[in-house]
């Protein structure tokens, strides 16, 4: 999937071992960053980091990606690629804010309920119930689930999942096939 | 071919609503689900749950994400400052491929066991006698696994790093170093070779890093990131980062960052 997305961005899936020109390349990234940016800020804030280390975090993602075009480094599936890297600096970002702040002495709630921003005005108060159930069951997964759930929640696939967690694709299947049954059971109480 | 009367299981379900089903066993749950209302029933829930689940994620996550413009505007800022450097490239004696034939995938494997194997005897045998911001050699000589110079550099920052170490591992440093009810706030168990460079998460490449020390670990990440970017523009070998950091890892912050 993401080397289709690759191609209808137009961007070549070979490696042509040379340096582009910046210019050029800094509108490459910047087309990804308009496309990508909601979805992969929604999986860092997953894990439960302020929206400002987020967009820090996404920052350095589009910049380590502009230095990898411009080294002239593969094109192959960059959407997996941008998620991948997200993955890593978000844990990097986590484990350094740990190490310098007390805001995260407890693990960092996922979907935090406070931050919920309360029912529509078409919303009933079952549905609402019924939302904020589902994301309470999220929020009791492990972390590894968690991420499967999130990444597959936006579109990659089990491979491209497995590559970003670092795990198996089995591993990736048992995760989402344990987490979906929790939702679907939540959702039938 | 499965019966009629056997339901799918709940992983073919899964799987076949994300796709991920091989061709044979895709049109066999298929041909299930045509003619079965229970299965279809079950499916159908699973979608929903799908479906309610994205709905709820977005609306919580969605509502959190603030407009593009400023951080677009900064990120070309960001990219026009890093084109006015030299562009990063490898020089072109450095740009290792992965050979094509399984004889020199052979090799460059087999090279690249043989120098970690190498450099855990060399880290083995030297020493480090300081205490507080440094291991003791004794009990954290440092420890990488075979890993070649592709992997390291090929997918900067792309590598999957370790995620947190966990909890039994880490009462195990603790009690190897002799700290007893060690306090949250004192102390991190952190890699000495950081997983970037090749580093595991083995007894042998963890110690308990006092936060209150002046050469702590937000000053080792500094270090960490230089000799990855060494190593990767080929201005140092991974064996002599690896060795450097694991060695006496102060030093090596003075001698490839500077002073502190």
């Amino acid at each position: 999937m993401a080397a289709d997305t690759s191609a209808s961005l137009g961007f070549s899936i070979t490696d042509t071992g040379h340096a582009s020109k910046p210019s050029r390349i800094e509108d490459e990234v910047v087309s990804l960053f308009e496309q990508l940016r909601a979805p992969v800020l929604r999986y860092l804030l997953s894990f439960g980091i302020p929206v400002p280390d987020a967009e820090e975090v996404l920052q350095d993602v589009f910049l380590k990606l502009f230095q990898h075009l411009r080294q002239g480094k593969s094109r192959a599936n960059l959407q997996g690629w941008i998620f991948r890297v997200a993955h890593n600096e978000v844990l990097k970002c986590r484990q350094r804010t740990r190490r310098h702040s007390s805001r995260f002495t407890h693990l960092p709630e996922f979907f935090d309920v406070a931050s919920d921003p309360g029912p529509g005005p078409e919303e009933s108060l079952a549905a609402t119930q019924r939302r904020l159930g589902l994301l309470a069951v999220v929020r009791a997964l492990p972390e590894q689930d968690r991420c499967c759930l999130s990444l597959r929640a936006e579109g990659l696939r089990y491979r491209e999942i497995a590559e970003v967690v670092g795990i198996s694709i089995g591993s990736v299947a048992a995760s989402l096939e344990k987490s979906l049954s929790r939702l679907t059971r939540s959702e039938q109480t | 071919m499965p019966s009629e009367n056997v339901h799918l299981s709940e992983h073919d379900l899964v799987l076949a609503a994300d796709g991920e089903l091989p061709g044979r066993r895709k049109a066999q749950v298929n041909a299930h689900l045509e003619t079965c209302w229970q299965c279809r029933e079950r499916m159908s829930s699973l979608q929903g749950t799908i479906a309610e689940f994205v709905r709820a994620r977005n609306r919580e996550l969605n509502a959190q994400i603030p407009s593009a413009s400023g951080p677009r505007a900064l990120l070309r800022a960001s990219m026009a400052e890093a084109a006015s450097s030299p562009s990063p490239a490898w020089p072109v004696f450095l740009r290792l491929r992965w050979p094509a034939a399984p004889f020199g995938r052979l090799v460059m494997t087999g090279a690249a066991f043989l120098g970690a194997l190498l450099f855990i005897v060399v880290v083995f045998q030297s020493t480090v006698s300081a205490e507080g911001p440094k291991p003791r050699c004794a009990i954290t000589p440092g420890e990488a696994r075979p890993i070649t110079l592709k992997e390291v550099c090929d997918y900067a920052g792309a590598e999957v790093i370790s995620r947190d170490i966990p909890l039994d591992m880490q009462r195990k440093v603790f009690a190897e170093y002799g700290i007893k009810d060690p306090k949250a706030n004192q102390f991190e168990v952190d890699y000495l070779i950081t997983p970037d460079l090749g580093g595991t998460e083995s007894i042998r490449n963890l110690w308990p890093q006092p936060y209150s020390a002046h050469w702590n670990a937000r000053v080792k990440d500094k270090l960490e990131e230089r000799l990855h970017e060494l190593v990767c523009s080929g201005k140092l070998d991974l064996e002599t980062a690896q060795h450097d950091i694991a060695t006496d890892w102060i030093a090596a912050y003075r001698k490839y960052v500077g002073s502190n």
